[in-house]
């Protein structure tokens, strides 16, 4: 199924079936609104194209993906950043687990369960490589301590994508696991965050034991997985977010009929500039080319566009993100940390320069 | 369509005569390589190719009269004013006043351009603009990695590494865009995104070159003074945003125009 008749019919199927959101807006509203759109795209098969067979899907070409993200977006039926998550989940299991492991992936397309990604620690965010969350072997067990930060629903998952260092210092000592939520010795602990959602937790392990037939792919192989997540992330949760975007400043331009021009056309400019660019990574990826560094210029785009985009409201709404208690506000401050997720700007222009432009070593 | 192995060629000999003609004998040696065909037989690949090298190199040659002329369905060869004040790209080329006499700038009558050739005519501009901001960028890259201060290489301080970076990400944002410019709004904001490229790059690599970027010995100073004219042409980046925020304000809504 290509590209223009699966939107046709998605969007004839969505306009049939009113998925819209029926919640407070709060997290645990959003989560189920989440599951209930995945339920629902999932049943219809809209869930399952692009996603391989052996995973639950009925395979096809991974835009699909964006594409059905792109509708869920212009419908606003999801929180975007919530919606796109299983993007940098599902692709490690199929590509590294085991047939066991590969078996929870129609959960998590079917909205059944809650995922987390066990990665950054208090000692190792931006410098990943240097995480110190130990896994010991012991019998058909490996057994976690440590502690991790910044696990995105980490309260309300079923299981995470977890790394831990299995060997020594550096890239190579790190291997990953799929570990159950409910095992004993895991202690979460939601982090107030300044816009008000706590949708991030701590995630404290304390002798957690994972069985043995959980590691992904083999020891040591678990910076390799987290690597692999990349591909994915910039090219069908970017594209998500991109048209989540479009339709903000949609809402802008319904709010503030008198906005200044040049400023709406600076950020209309900028939502162009990352679109027609991720356009381009989503076809190369649909082609089958290797994703890399040059993916660095689409997130430094992304998060350019969308401080731009919130920065313009806060211009032409006046007092909206300073008294009111609107969703402005809310978006406004979690836009502050575009330049911060998924690899700061400063890692992004370091591996620009290096990588790209061949500048050599700092 | 031309094919990959034909493009090649092409390039490189439309590369060789940009680098050696001067710019009354490059208009004709274009003609002779195929400017006028291919303009006629593949006109988005013969733009964005021509256009490209000559921002590239730095040549100059008066073609995007040919580029209006051929979205106006009018003869080869001639001038067209590209403003109300009348100015135009001279043919043939004499050095003019200005910031930069190599474009040979005249003044003709003025005949307001229709929005196909506006649109052609900015997209054109748009790829002569990434060219040139990508020798500039190339230039500051040669001097950050050459030059040593402090006994190691400019370019591993960060805070030049990250300007460089930065004009990397612009100019390939406005290539992108460019790549889908064909109608007049995709257009505008292709050149509206190459000049904003190109001033970024101006910025940038102005100041990695630091001391030798503002001599009159150094090449640098071309492409500046190349990038200032080119962005102002047919709507300046700052000119055109602002149209395109008025093109939104009026409608009422962004709209999504390239789609997967």
């Amino acid at each position: 199924m290509r590209v223009d008749e699966f939107r046709t019919g998605l969007r004839a199927w969505l306009d049939e079936h009113d998925l819209r959101p029926v919640h407070d807006g709060g997290l645990d509203g959003e989560l189920a609104q989440l599951s209930r759109v995945r339920r629902a795209l999932f049943e219809a098969g809209w869930m399952r194209r692009g996603w391989p067979e052996h995973a639950g899907g009925l395979g096809g070409p991974v835009i699909l993906r964006a594409v059905l993200g792109e509708e869920v977006m212009a419908r606003n039926l999801a929180d975007p950043g919530l919606y796109t998550l299983i993007e940098v989940l599902a692709p490690t299991l199929i590509r590294y687990g085991s047939p066991d492991a590969v078996a929870f992936v129609p959960t998590l397309l079917a909205g059944e369960e809650t995922w987390c990604q066990g990665f950054s620690e208090p000692g190792a965010g931006s410098d990943l490589a240097a995480l110190s969350t130990r896994a010991v072997r012991d019998g058909d067990a490996w057994v976690i301590e440590g502690q991790k930060v910044w696990t995105s629903l980490a309260q309300f998952a079923e299981r995470c994508v977890l790394l831990a260092r299995t060997g020594g210092p550096g890239h190579r000592g790190i291997s990953a696991f799929l570990m159950d939520m409910d095992s004993p010795g895991i202690t979460v602990r939601p982090i107030k965050t300044m816009h008000g959602r706590d949708e991030f937790a701590e995630v404290f392990l304390d002798g957690v034991r994972v069985p043995a037939a959980r590691m992904l792919g083999a020891e040591g192989q678990g910076w390799e997985i987290a690597m692999s997540i990349l591909p994915d992330e910039r090219s069908s949760c970017f594209w998500q977010r991109i048209t989540y975007l479009y339709t903000r400043l949609d809402r802008l331009l319904a709010e503030a009929p008198a906005a200044s021009e040049r400023q709406i056309g600076e950020a209309y400019l900028d939502l162009h500039a990352v679109r027609s660019r991720s356009r381009l990574t989503q076809h190369r990826r649909d082609r089958g080319e290797t994703l890399g560094a040059e993916t660095s210029i689409d997130k430094v785009l992304l998060a350019t566009a969308e401080q731009c985009l919130y920065d313009t409201a806060r211009e032409a709404l006046p007092g909206v993100v300073e008294y009111g208690s609107s969703s402005w506000q809310e978006e406004y401050l979690y836009s502050r940390a575009a330049t911060i997720y998924g690899g700061t700007a400063e890692i992004q222009r370091n591996i620009i320069a290096k990588r790209l432009l061949s500048l050599g070593d700092e | 369509m031309i094919d990959a192995s034909d493009l090649a060629l092409l390039s490189s000999g439309l590369r060789s005569a940009m680098e050696t003609e001067a710019p009354d004998g490059l208009d004709a040696a274009l003609v002779e390589l195929g400017w006028h065909d291919l303009l006629e037989e593949a006109p988005d690949e013969a733009v964005a190719l021509v256009f490209g090298l000559l921002g590239e190199t730095g040549a100059h040659a008066p073609v995007l009269n040919d580029v209006l002329l051929h979205s106006m369905k009018r003869p080869l060869g001639g001038v067209v004013a590209l403003a109300e004040s009348g100015l135009a790209f001279g043919r043939p080329c004499v050095a003019s006043d200005g910031l930069d006499p190599a474009l040979g700038l005249c003044r003709v009558e003025w005949e307001p351009l229709g929005a196909e050739a506006l649109a052609a005519g900015r997209r054109a501009l748009g790829f002569q603009l990434v060219g040139a901001a990508r020798a500039a960028l190339e230039l500051a890259r040669e001097h950050a990695l050459a030059r040593t201060q402090f006994g190691r290489p400019v370019a591993s301080f960060q805070a030049v590494r990250h300007r460089l970076a930065e004009t990397l990400v612009a100019l390939e944002a406005a290539e992108a865009a460019l790549g889908h410019a064909s109608d007049p709004m995709t257009a505008k904001l292709g050149k509206a995104l190459a000049g904003r490229a190109g001033l970024t790059a101006s910025r940038h690599c102005q100041q990695v070159l630091a001391g030798i970027g503002f001599t009159a010995e150094h090449r640098f100073h071309r492409f500046a003074r190349r990038i200032l004219i080119l962005d102002d042409l047919l709507g300046s980046a700052s000119a055109l945003t602002a149209e395109i925020g008025g093109d939104l304000r009026a409608a009422g809504r962004a709209p999504r125009l390239v789609d997967l």
